[in-house]
């Protein structure tokens, strides 16, 4: 019983435990640039009651949640494709290899050039972050299918595409859920950075203002703010995946953070 | 596979790769795009080709390759460091669990900020950032090899005489070896991506600072060349890995 | 010579619930004898070969060899186990080397007594192969030449043959057979066929279904060296394996109820 409950409140034990050893390491530097963790902790509420602050990063989290929802309708049938099919997955796969280690928010600059700072930049740059882990696991899930599960499908009758929607995206739904995780969680962090290049609005471009400005308390504070954010989608994501797919076995998933 | 099948399915990796630069070429030479938004391939490959000659250009390279090595190398060390003293030690176990749990999803780029204030605007804090962000794959996956490592293997090991100690570097270590490159192969490309945007935020050196100077003068050829180098080096950089791979997992069956 | 006296191993699932996998087990086996422990599936017989490799500690009770209580596993007593557990990123000269390296076998020696067993158990040629490029059968000889070469007093075999086809299983019964009747070394052997057991050992231990209790020792006193070409006609062959068949019948039908 009691173990049970500390494991439970492990995280929470975790994350105390990060902010006491941030304040003890503020206090023993004790320099104006690294406020400690009680002061940026303060600090949060007066951002989070400030209307601006607020509709910037509602207006984030709206880009965000549109470009992650059209990745995942352009990711997910096209890594499935890729996984039943070799002539589709040769065809993709170089192209994916080239374009893996750009960094998507780098393209910032060039799409800005192309479609101005609207929300129309920002979304496709999100767009372009998430769908490549999630074409990648996508593929993963549906190359792992068994053979024999799909002739039985056909022995029943079912025809390619349905087999496509009963069989594969079932069976390789544990792994496309993984893709979603690290994708949701790449989907802010692009979402950050880009408007840290872009410095136009948005969660980035209060924290770099405030760097800008010298307003340190602010700059740790949207810290935890995003922070937070990433760790509690991640959370929330979990617990949906670990619900969807309670059928499968235990796997090995990494949530990736990376632009 | 035999050889052919795998030329032809080369060549057909390479038609959409060739589509998409003739398309490239077809907007701009059809004049669909100014070349001042987007130039066409050619004049950015020969951009590319007459900078790579340039001893500026390599300074620059230099500078991006020695953070991302810098970056990489910690994140090695101590992924597979805490990964492996997590899947043996019980109590490293529940110590590292949480904390990683809540550090693995947490924006690092975030922590950025933080970084120049606390360790300034040069090399330091990008290395520092490169690390903190190929540190987890890198970590979960020597944890998860380590912790998947067949029961029997360790017995046949006791049996033959391997003290309780050296079995963690006689049989744990090389058994997650494969676990371990996934990880590291992930981290390398998370550390390309992660060294350009930290250079593009703040830098006065490196590719990302290329681009951005680039973009602040809106010479669209040099916002090009520094993305095609940064692609090309993870792609050689991963292909060096796999190199690797195949040559420390020649005696492992295929994944 | 191995005593197992009073064992009984206990296993906490998940929650608080007990499994009792083995209960009150004592049995003594005789240096140089083969004795076979034969049971359904799940009647702990392998929880009982790891007892005696020092795998697992017993819940109650103790395990001695040559009069010396098992605290942990040793070369005295080397494991060969169904699923192979060869290492590998050994090559085939690797993995039997192992353990005359890891007792301090000088290189040059080591790499020339393995170089012998690889030969003796019939794989001359493949010393420089990796286990993946081996068929089931073979790894299992490599298995078995990597334990040999650190020269156990006794082998633990946990269903050896179980992933193989009959038809290397039967080639490799007869391979051990050979071995074994040149060094004598004590075998426990532990396989759920019948006719394994009776072709191989000299006693066969029959247990019952969860919880694991013996519920009969059967001398098997047929004249060695075996042939199996005519064993399978002997009517005392035929004898053992259809009283022990019963034997096992009976505890199967135990285990169904609910």
């Amino acid at each position: 019983m009691m173990a049970r409950v500390l494991s439970r409140l492990a995280p929470l034990l975790a994350c105390l435990g990060l902010l006491a050893i941030w304040q003890a390491g503020s206090l023993m530097l004790n320099t104006e640039s690294f406020p400690t963790a009680i002061e940026a902790v303060r600090a949060v509420p007066s951002i989070l009651g400030d209307r601006e602050s607020v509709i910037n990063i509602l207006d984030s989290l709206r880009r965000m949640a549109i470009a992650f929802a059209a990745a995942l309708l352009f990711a997910i049938p096209l890594g499935l494709m890729m996984g039943r099919s070799r002539l589709v997955a040769s065809f993709f796969n170089p192209l994916l290899m080239i374009t893996y280690p750009v960094p998507k928010a780098a393209l910032m600059p060039i799409i800005m050039l192309w479609l101005g700072v609207g929300d129309l930049a920002k979304m496709l740059v999100i767009f372009l972050g998430v769908s490549l882990p999630v074409i990648y696991h996508s593929f993963q899930g549906a190359k792992a299918v068994e053979e024999k599960m799909l002739w039985s499908g056909a022995a029943m009758g079912l025809s390619a595409p349905q087999r496509m929607i009963r069989i594969v995206l079932p069976a390789a739904l544990p792994e496309i859920l993984t893709g979603c995780r690290t994708g949701l969680v790449l989907a802010l962090i692009t979402m950050v950075t880009s408007e840290m290049i872009a410095r136009q609005s948005g969660a980035g471009n209060i924290l770099f203002n405030a760097l800008d400005m010298g307003q340190y308390d602010t700059v740790y504070a949207m810290i935890i703010i995003i922070g937070a954010m990433g760790i509690g989608l991640d959370a929330a994501f979990e617990k949906l995946r670990s619900r969807l797919v309670r059928w499968s076995e235990p796997g090995f998933d990494i949530p990736l953070s990376f632009a | 596979m035999n050889a052919r099948a795998l030329t032809s399915e080369v060549l057909l990796g390479i038609i959409p790769i060739a589509l998409a630069v003739a398309l490239w070429q077809a907007i701009s030479s059809f004049g669909y795009a100014p070349v001042t938004l987007l130039p066409p391939p050619g004049l950015v490959f020969s951009r590319l080709a007459q900078q790579l000659g340039t001893s500026n250009f390599q300074h620059e390279i230099a500078s991006t390759l020695f953070r991302l090595f810098a970056g990489f190398s910690i994140a090695v060390i101590l992924g597979v460091g805490i990964g492996l003293a997590a899947a043996t030690n019980p109590v490293v176990n529940a110590v590292v669990r949480p904390i990683v749990r809540v550090l693995a999803p947490l924006p690092k780029v975030a922590l950025y900020p933080a970084l120049l204030l606390l360790l300034g605007f040069g090399h330091e804090s990008k290395i520092t950032l490169v690390a903190a962000d190929a540190l987890f794959p890198i970590l979960l996956s020597t944890y998860y090899g380590a912790s998947m490592v067949e029961q029997k293997l360790i017995w046949s090991a006791m049996a033959a005489g391997t003290p309780r100690r050296q079995i963690l570097f006689k049989v744990v270590l090389p058994a997650a070896v494969p676990s371990i490159l996934t990880g590291c192969r992930i981290g390398l490309v998370i550390s390309c991506i992660v060294v350009f945007l930290a250079e593009m935020i703040s830098s006065t050196d490196g590719l990302g600072h290329m681009l951005v100077t680039a973009a602040r003068t809106f010479q669209a050829v040099d916002m090009f060349v520094p993305l095609i180098t940064i692609s090309l080096l993870g792609l050689i950089l991963n292909g060096l890995l796999q190199g690797l791979r195949s040559y420390l997992l020649r005696g492992f069956p295929e994944v | 010579m191995i005593e197992i006296d009073h064992v009984s191993q206990i296993f906490r699932t998940s929650g608080r619930q007990a499994h009792l996998a083995l209960s009150d087990i004592s049995l003594t086996i005789e240096d140089g004898a083969f004795v076979s422990i034969l049971g359904p599936s799940g009647c702990g017989k392998s929880t009982l070969l790891y007892i005696v490799g020092g795998f697992v500690s017993p819940t109650e009770g103790v395990a001695r060899v040559k009069g010396r209580a098992i605290t942990g596993p040793g070369p005295d007593r080397g494991p060969v186990f169904q699923e192979f557990a060869l290492f590998p990123w050994k090559t085939v000269l690797g993995n039997v080397m192992y353990g005359p390296r890891q007792q301090g076998v000088k290189a040059a020696e080591a790499d020339a007594q393995s170089r012998r067993l690889i030969e003796m158990v019939g794989l001359k040629g493949f010393e420089n192969f990796y286990p993946k490029e081996l068929s089931g059968g073979m790894k299992q000889r490599v298995a078995l030449a990597r334990t040999l070469a650190y020269h156990p007093a006794v082998l633990l075999m946990d269903e050896p043959f179980g992933a193989l086809d009959a038809h290397t299983r039967t080639r490799l019964q007869n391979d051990l057979l050979n071995i074994w009747e040149r060094d004598r070394k004590t075998v426990l052997f532990v396989t759920h066929s019948v006719d394994e057991a009776v072709f191989l050992s000299d006693k066969v231990v029959v247990m019952t279904r969860a919880p694991g209790r013996i519920k009969q020792i059967v001398d098997i006193e047929l004249p060695r060296p075996r042939r199996r070409a005519e064993l399978l006609l002997d009517p005392r062959y035929q004898k053992y394996v259809v009283e022990i068949e019963r034997m096992i019948d009976d505890t199967s039908e135990d285990g169904l109820r609910p």
